[in-house]
């Protein structure tokens, strides 16, 4: 507004000297109130233009600020990048466990089913054992009873005809010739023959079916008392017994008794041929177990037919030879095969033998 | 002595004849009863039935018993003969086949005075009567009667 007014003064001047003054007084002043007012203007100026670089500056610093809050806002959306990362890394594992769950369900599923079959399975096999125990306690039962039948009724017709033929013997020596006195006595033998059957063959049927009663025993005592029954009934031989001390094993004392009887008896009789003889009685270790054995030095047998040693009724010997019916070594064997036992024999003709066993 | 009789519990008649034959080679002259089975044997000793007319006083010296019989059994004959006061303690000898242990403990228990099991050999057989005759009929005393 005021540059106008005094440029317009100025060219004005030449016009009047004296109002040539007062003009340039008045323009001069004009001037300096103009300048004046420049100065105003330019302090105002300088106001705003220091409030400008004060709002300039502190927009640098809201600027570095933000960008501070960029920077920190760009690391975060880093690190929420990495989180992000390591969590989708952490979702797949999961996922791969789940997966793999799923898999293991199936197995353990699959493995349900199975083990579900097996226990049925099982029952089944339970059941089976119950019906064939039973079965067994009735078959038990019905031999006991068919034994008893055997002890009792089969003997009964033996003592007939045994006595019988004895009192044909007797009464009517004077009407039969040595021939048919003969038959008789063969008739008499037969029957006494049948009848130490039968009372083997219960015996060994007993051994079977009685219950076992396990104790520590003194084996060596039980030979010991067994030997000096055998001198005692024939104290005319001539037997060197010799019996390990200090023997014991598990088991039961009535079975064990009669097995290590029948394996004495035997070799006291498989020695009678002989005009002296050793029966020993001890432990050693065969086939690398710990074995009783009764060993002798009698007829002994020929190995060829050791597989028909332990059989039933089975004999190696005439009864001329010697007398027996062929079931002692049986029970001996029923009796070390109840104790989960073995026994086995090593022998030669005329060389003795030895019967070794184990509990 | 021949006063003194003895009772043969038998159903079997060979073996009947067989210990009469037995005890006449041991000159055992004894009367011999035989019951042939367990009721003739109870009516025997208690006075009943076909002996009903029968002193009681007059009781054998000795019963010889089977065990397995008609009728009623041995070891239940031998049952209700302990059981009552005027056969309690008359001497009972199980004679029989059967060596079972069932029998022999079931003799015994039920009051068996002996137990003998009768041997297949003839000559064994009558070795066993002499035994039994000289103990039962010679060696063995009575308890006193009762009244």
């Amino acid at each position: 507004m005021s540059s106008q007014t005094a440029e317009r003064n100025l060219l004005e001047m030449p016009q009047d000297s004296r109002s040539e003054r007062s003009v340039i007084e008045n323009a001069h002043r004009a001037t300096l109130n103009i300048l004046e007012d420049f100065a105003l203007e330019k302090c105002e100026l300088e106001r705003a233009q220091r409030a400008t670089l004060n709002i300039l500056e502190d927009f640098a610093s809201e600027k570095s600020q933000l960008e501070d809050f960029q920077h920190s806002f760009l690391n975060i959306l880093d690190d929420f990048s990495q989180e992000k990362r390591q969590l989708e890394g952490t979702q797949r594992a999961v996922l791969n466990i789940l997966e793999d769950f799923e898999g293991e369900k199936a197995n353990v599923e699959q493995a349900n089913v199975q083990l579900e079959r097996e226990i049925q399975e099982r029952k089944r096999a339970e059941e089976e054992i119950q019906r064939t125990n039973r079965d067994l306690l009735a078959a038990n039962k019905e031999l006991e009873a068919f034994s008893y039948s055997v002890s009792h009724d089969l003997r009964t017709p033996l003592r007939s005809i045994d006595g019988f033929s004895q009192a044909l013997l007797e009464d009517y020596a004077d009407k039969l010739d040595a021939t048919a006195q003969e038959h008789l006595r063969r008739v008499r033998s037969a029957a006494q023959r049948m009848a130490a059957l039968i009372d083997d063959m219960l015996n060994l049927s007993r051994v079977t079916r009685c219950e076992l009663h396990r104790q520590k025993l003194d084996l060596s005592a039980m030979a010991m008392s067994i030997a000096a029954e055998l001198q005692e009934a024939e104290p005319g031989r001539s037997v060197e017994l010799v019996i390990e001390s200090g023997l014991s094993g598990v088991g039961d004392p009535q079975l064990l008794r009669v097995a290590l009887e029948n394996l004495l008896r035997n070799s006291w009789k498989y020695t009678s041929g002989h005009a002296a003889a050793r029966i020993e009685f001890g432990k050693s270790m065969e086939n690398e177990k710990h074995s009783f054995f009764v060993r002798d030095d009698g007829a002994g047998f020929d190995p060829r037919y050791a597989d028909r040693l332990f059989g039933a009724f089975q004999r190696l010997h005439t009864a001329k030879e010697f007398p027996g019916t062929g079931v002692g070594l049986a029970t001996v064997q029923r009796i070390i095969h109840r104790h989960g036992g073995e026994i086995w024999a090593k022998a030669a003709v005329e060389k003795g033998a030895t019967f070794y066993f184990t509990l | 002595m021949a006063s003194k009789t003895i009772l043969l519990v038998e159903d079997n008649a060979d073996d009947e004849a067989l210990t009469f034959r037995a005890l006449m080679k041991n000159n055992i002259s004894n009367q011999l009863i035989v019951a042939h089975d367990g009721a003739e044997a109870l009516d025997y000793l208690f006075c009943t039935g076909q002996y009903c007319g029968r002193d009681q006083d007059l009781g054998p010296q000795v019963v010889l018993l089977d065990l397995n019989l008609p009728k009623v059994s041995g070891l239940e004959v031998l049952r209700q003969l302990r059981a009552d006061q005027r056969t309690k303690l008359l001497p009972v000898v199980i004679l029989t086949s059967s060596n079972e242990e069932q029998d022999r403990l079931r003799g015994y228990e039920n009051g068996a005075n002996s137990y003998v099991r009768k041997p297949v050999d003839f000559n064994q057989f009558i070795e066993s009567v002499r035994q039994l005759g000289l103990y039962w009929l010679i060696l063995n005393e009575l308890p006193p009667a009762r009244r």
